[in-house]
């Protein structure tokens, strides 16, 4: 593919969680679209919801805080959230 | 009893982790305890014994022999659990409480449910105690674990068929006790190019089944061959399925739900959702089919893989148990700031990122609160 990773999937391999397991957190959060929609949330061919891009955000960043590192990935209402860098 | 480790002892942490077990006898159903029971953990237990009581249980028995703790939350649910249970001719008995169990339940008035003459093991192993249902289609009731049995007898490596199954009517399990308005729940596969129903939260529902394969037409079959859903919204104006309906109708089944389990994009099956009510799924309740669909689907999919169905139930209970929190969480801070669910929600995420917690232990803080509170204001 010639497109770029979102910043979604590049933290997901990142932190090594596979599509079934970020989906699993995603939907322990209380996410309620289906393994296929995330993953196309991941390679921006579908467009989430607000709620759904910060829930998807939070599962990645709770890894990321599991392997000892800080919120990398940018919530919605985040001051520094870029509307570009979906 | 042997069967009653669900868990091998080698994939247990150091804390004993919660776990739920439903056994069931031709007159009881024993729901066995083990771990402690808490915020975390209550929801879970609430929800199965909703569920048993839904599907006609009315002598249960709740077994904390090995259950290491219970707080409030937990004689919350037993109370007025044993008192609905009571209302319609039944009973819910404490088997086996620690001193410490024993004395809250002292305390709160709830002694009488303790069991009076412990159970003789040996009868209660050989007593002629079975899994309702047949053989073939095996019959759930709603709990979220009635596949534990399977997990003992089954052997990690190779993942065949009985572990799929036993993972397929946990999903179902979970359907039937998270999808408002279901009153069954049913899992149909094409193996071996024929319809099999692999799992039905009562025999009614089998039968629905059955009688959709009988008739070759229905729902559930067009939603496994077509593979995209099928709403019947109220069977009683359905022009669709003229051989099926009727008989459905015969068995009080009022709405059906089926959706589609896809592998490789390929229809192999359906979840079918059935309600005794007309107009019984709205659009939330369809959202979770599809959801409960896509994870019945990938575990199909994922059938060769290396995951036991203790990891699958494992895997499902925690997330579960988590969302079930975090819902209740954001309960409390729609009525107590009048925000809307997503508000809530970032507020949760916000106040975790904040505080470097994860978003249950945020959630899990936020009910502790409303049980302070309570308590404050008890005395």
């Amino acid at each position: 593919m010639s497109k770029p990773n979102s910043i979604l999937e590049d933290a997901r391999i990142e932190v090594g969680l596979t599509h079934s397991e970020l989906w699993f957190r995603y939907f322990a959060l209380g996410g309620m679209s289906t393994a296929l929609e995330v993953e196309a949330y991941l390679y921006d061919a579908l467009t989430p919801t607000d709620h759904d891009r910060d829930l998807v955000a939070t599962a990645l960043n709770e890894r990321f805080s599991e392997l000892g590192g800080d919120h990398p990935v940018a919530y919605t209402d985040d001051d520094d959230f870029d509307k570009r860098n979906l | 009893m042997a069967e009653y480790r669900a868990v091998d002892e080698d994939r247990v942490d150091r804390r004993i982790a919660f776990g739920l077990t439903t056994r069931y006898t031709s007159r009881q159903v024993v729901v066995a305890l083990r771990g402690e029971i808490d915020m975390l953990t209550t929801p879970t237990f609430a929800s199965v014994l909703d569920s048993l009581f839904e599907t006609g249980r009315r002598d249960i028995v709740v077994d904390v022999a090995e259950l290491e703790f219970m707080d409030g939350s937990g004689l919350r649910v037993i109370g007025p659990m044993s008192a609905r249970l009571h209302d319609s001719g039944g009973a819910l008995t404490i088997r086996s409480p620690s001193p410490m169990v024993r004395r809250l339940l002292d305390l709160t008035e709830m002694g009488d449910l303790i069991e009076r003459d412990s159970p003789d093991p040996v009868s209660s192993t050989l007593g002629g105690e079975q899994q309702a249902g047949d053989a073939s289609t095996p019959v759930i009731d709603g709990s979220v674990e009635t596949d534990t049995q399977d997990t003992v007898r089954l052997p990690a490596f190779p993942v065949g068929n009985d572990v799929i199954d036993a993972a397929l009517r946990l999903v179902t399990a979970l359907a039937r006790a998270t999808i408002g308005g279901a009153d069954g729940v049913s899992v149909t596969l094409t193996r071996h190019g024929r319809f099999t129903t692999v799992a039905a939260s009562d025999e009614t529902i089998a039968q629905m089944d059955r009688d959709q394969y009988a008739t070759g037409e229905g729902p559930c079959l067009s939603a496994a061959a077509e593979g995209h859903w099928f709403h019947a919204e109220s069977l009683a104006d359905e022009s669709r399925w003229p051989q099926f309906v009727p008989r459905a109708l015969e068995d009080g089944i009022a709405s059906v739900l089926s959706t589609p389990l896809m592998v490789s994009a390929r229809p192999v099956g359906a979840l079918n959702i059935y309600s005794n009510t007309d107009h019984a799924f709205g659009p939330r309740d369809q959202e979770l089919a599809a959801l409960f669909a896509s994870e019945a689907s990938s575990i199909l999919a994922e059938a060769r893989t290396d995951m036991t169905i203790e990891e699958v139930a494992g895997l499902l209970r925690e997330a579960l148990t988590t969302r079930q929190v975090i819902a209740h969480a954001e309960g409390v801070l729609m009525g107590r700031q009048g925000i809307s669910a997503d508000a809530a929600s970032a507020n949760l995420r916000q106040t975790a990122k904040r505080t470097g917690v994860d978003v249950r232990e945020s959630a899990a803080a936020v009910l502790v609160s409303v049980l302070r509170d309570n308590l404050i204001g008890q005395v």
